[in-house]
């Protein structure tokens, strides 16, 4: 070892033992108080601050020691798609982040089941405790979610659903605590998700107004501007999955190589840090792409449920109305 | 090296506006939570989805400068 290593790590342990004897000295002082001064309380505070910096210093120049630093600085490979692995029958590759979705769904399903079995028996009609209050609160803010974003159509179909996606890219977005690249930033799987709301939005959009009602809706309100604006709604309709699905994938990926940048910059002092700022990168922001993923979903599928414009006085009947009601509100 | 270069107009370009337009979309939300605070909830739903919608460009602008970063 050289001797730099040295110093810097007997400083750091001297840092830390004279903050934790001061610590443990003021505690004791405080207690025997019985009115605590504030200005021991604040050296107190201090003191437990200098500890952790002491301890996090010391912890630092120990691991870069036994595990050395990466010649050459700061040097990140980075890869748009997910590194493949090579299956060991055949020629066939797969994505190292599929391996990953699998897992978190086989999880999630297991979880489910286990909960289907030992929690669901439980429920009672009467005062509910325990996991009850949970899956309530959840089915009931979901139900009213929904409820409000397509004025109460199809909320049995498009409830669970939307449970089931933000369960997996929550879990997704877990899998990136502990190491694993999320599969959420893989372009491949987003799209698929983006695929799914698509399906759905025309599933949705037919089912209640027929495939001829959907197509109105896509034309418009004008019957001769028809056959211009349909396919028109329909390259911008293709866009709706592309757009989803790269929005959740940038955001994931732009949390993820931030995250691997502060790894690189700290080294071997990435102790205690990253996870203070995984919180935010790996649990906060994820969950508002989750709330948003939704909430756009919902969007798209309100806009293709809206019943078609009948006829040319009929639209605008309803734009003078509006705009009566507008002028009398201001 | 002209990657790097065009990576980097791109996200500079593409921030600049996408701050512009996030901070007119919260002025005016804060505006009309001051004028009516009850529907502040509702104000705020609108304001997010906005804010997305406002960052989205910025995510494709990252996602086109990613690729053209990492293109041999």
């Amino acid at each position: 070892m050289e001797t730099k290593t040295i110093i810097e790590a007997a400083v750091g342990a001297v840092v830390f033992a004279a903050c934790l004897v001061g610590f443990i000295f003021t505690k004791g002082k405080l207690k025997e108080m019985e009115t605590p001064d504030p200005k021991l309380k604040k050296r107190k505070k201090l003191l437990f601050i200098g500890m952790v910096i002491g301890a996090w210093f010391l912890l630092g120049v120990v691991i870069t020691a036994f595990c050395g630093r990466k010649p050459g600085g700061l040097h990140i490979e980075f890869e748009m798609f997910s590194q493949r692995i090579a299956l060991p029958f055949g020629s066939l590759t797969l994505a190292k982040t599929t391996v990953t979705a699998t897992v978190v769904t086989l999880l999630l399903v297991v979880m489910l089941i286990l909960f289907r079995l030992l929690c669901v028996p439980k429920f009672t009609d009467g005062e509910p405790k325990g996991m009850q209050n949970v899956a309530e609160i959840v089915v009931e803010f979901m139900d009213n979610f929904v409820h409000n974003a397509t004025e109460g159509h199809f909320v049995d179909l498009l409830s669970p659903f939307m449970i089931g996606m933000a369960l997996f890219m929550a879990g997704c977005a877990c899998s990136e605590l502990l190491g694993a690249r999320a599969p959420t930033s893989d372009l491949t799987c987003t799209l698929a998700l983006g695929l799914c709301t698509f399906a759905l939005i025309n599933f949705c959009g037919v089912r209640k107004n027929g495939i001829g009602g959907r197509l109105k809706n896509m034309g418009g309100a004008m019957p001769a501007m028809r056959p211009i604006m349909i396919p028109l709604k329909a390259v911008s309709d293709i866009a709706v999955p592309v757009s989803l699905g790269c929005r959740l994938f940038g955001n994931m990926l732009g949390g993820l190589m931030v995250m691997d940048l502060l790894k690189g910059v700290l080294g071997g002092y990435a102790s205690g840090l990253p996870a203070i700022a995984g919180l935010y990168f790996n649990l906060f922001h994820p969950g508002i792409q989750i709330y948003i993923f939704i909430t756009l979903s919902l969007t798209f599928i309100n806009e293709a449920l809206e019943m078609p414009e009948t006829t040319k006085r009929g639209a605008a009947r309803r734009l003078s109305r509006k705009s009566r009601k507008g002028g009398a509100l201001s | 090296m002209l990657n790097y270069i065009g990576a980097a107009i791109i996200m500079a370009a593409a921030v600049i506006g996408v701050g512009f337009g996030m901070c007119f979309a919260t002025s005016k939300a804060i505006d009309a939570s001051a004028r009516q605070p009850e529907a502040s909830s509702k104000i705020q739903t609108i304001l997010l989805l906005g804010c997305a919608l406002a960052e989205s460009t910025a995510i494709y602008a990252f996602v086109v400068s990613l690729i053209l970063a990492t293109a041999k």
